[in-house]
């Protein structure tokens, strides 16, 4: 299992090789890019130690409650163009089912409680993203 | 005692970050991030209201742990802790 926060990009394919452990049977990848709405660049900050800790919680839980067999989380940070990458998940499980709800319950989450902040840069300037959960960051996740 | 406070996004961009404050004992959360806010008008205002509480979107923590609003007035700092004050999450 790997969870980071980091600014560099990733390999997706040797991430795939690697979810593969015994008994997968599905390989299911969600790969959050940035947009292209009108913006130069994104600007991408977290408060680190937090935010993995967060995406840590995160990422067992749903290996509890979706059998996976495998989770990886990278969330980058810093300045990012119009097509990068910014959240790579990457779960595997014994069935299809299984490996998408487990995806989605991890990327729900994480917009719901990881402190991750993101700027979308303009011509004109920025604008902050609002969040979507105002009271979610460092609740307990619900069982 | 050392304290430090960390403000994210816009926040951090009004009242900048990593401050180290050296509050007396007893000192409250509130009461040490009103004390570093004041001293920029647009800071304060974007997470105080006009009565002097936390705006209820603010998310306050202490030492990586959430500290409700309600708690944030009767929360009592200590020596080597941090303070961390931002708003709304917005990852994925």
């Amino acid at each position: 299992m790997t969870i980071k926060v980091q600014k560099e990009d990733v390999d997706i394919g040797a991430l795939i090789t690697a979810a593969k452990k015994h008994g997968t049977g599905a390989v299911v990848v969600f790969d959050g890019i940035v947009r292209d709405d009108d913006i130069t660049e994104m600007e991408l900050e977290a408060y680190e130690d937090v935010a993995v800790a967060e995406m840590e919680k995160i990422a067992a839980e749903a290996t509890r409650l979706h059998n996976l067999l495998h989770v990886d989380i990278i969330h980058r940070i810093g300045r990012l163009s119009v097509g990068e990458n910014i959240l790579i998940i990457v779960v595997s499980a014994g069935h299809r089912p299984e490996a998408y709800a487990g995806s989605r319950y991890i990327i729900e989450e994480i917009k719901k409680s990881v402190p991750i902040w993101k700027k979308e840069l303009t011509k004109d300037g920025g604008r902050w993203v609002p969040g979507e959960h105002g009271h979610g960051a460092g609740k307990p996740l619900k069982k | 005692m050392t304290v430090k406070v960390r403000f994210f996004a816009r926040f951090r961009e009004l009242l900048g970050t990593d401050i180290l404050a050296e509050p007396g004992t007893g000192t409250a959360i509130s009461t040490l991030v009103k004390d570093i806010a004041q001293h920029k008008k647009e800071g304060y205002d974007a997470i105080f209201d006009d009565n002097g509480a936390f705006r209820e979107f603010v998310i306050v923590m202490r030492n990586g742990k959430r500290v409700e609003i309600p708690d944030a007035g009767k929360t009592v700092v200590a020596d080597g802790d941090e303070i961390a004050v931002f708003p709304p999450v917005a990852g994925g």
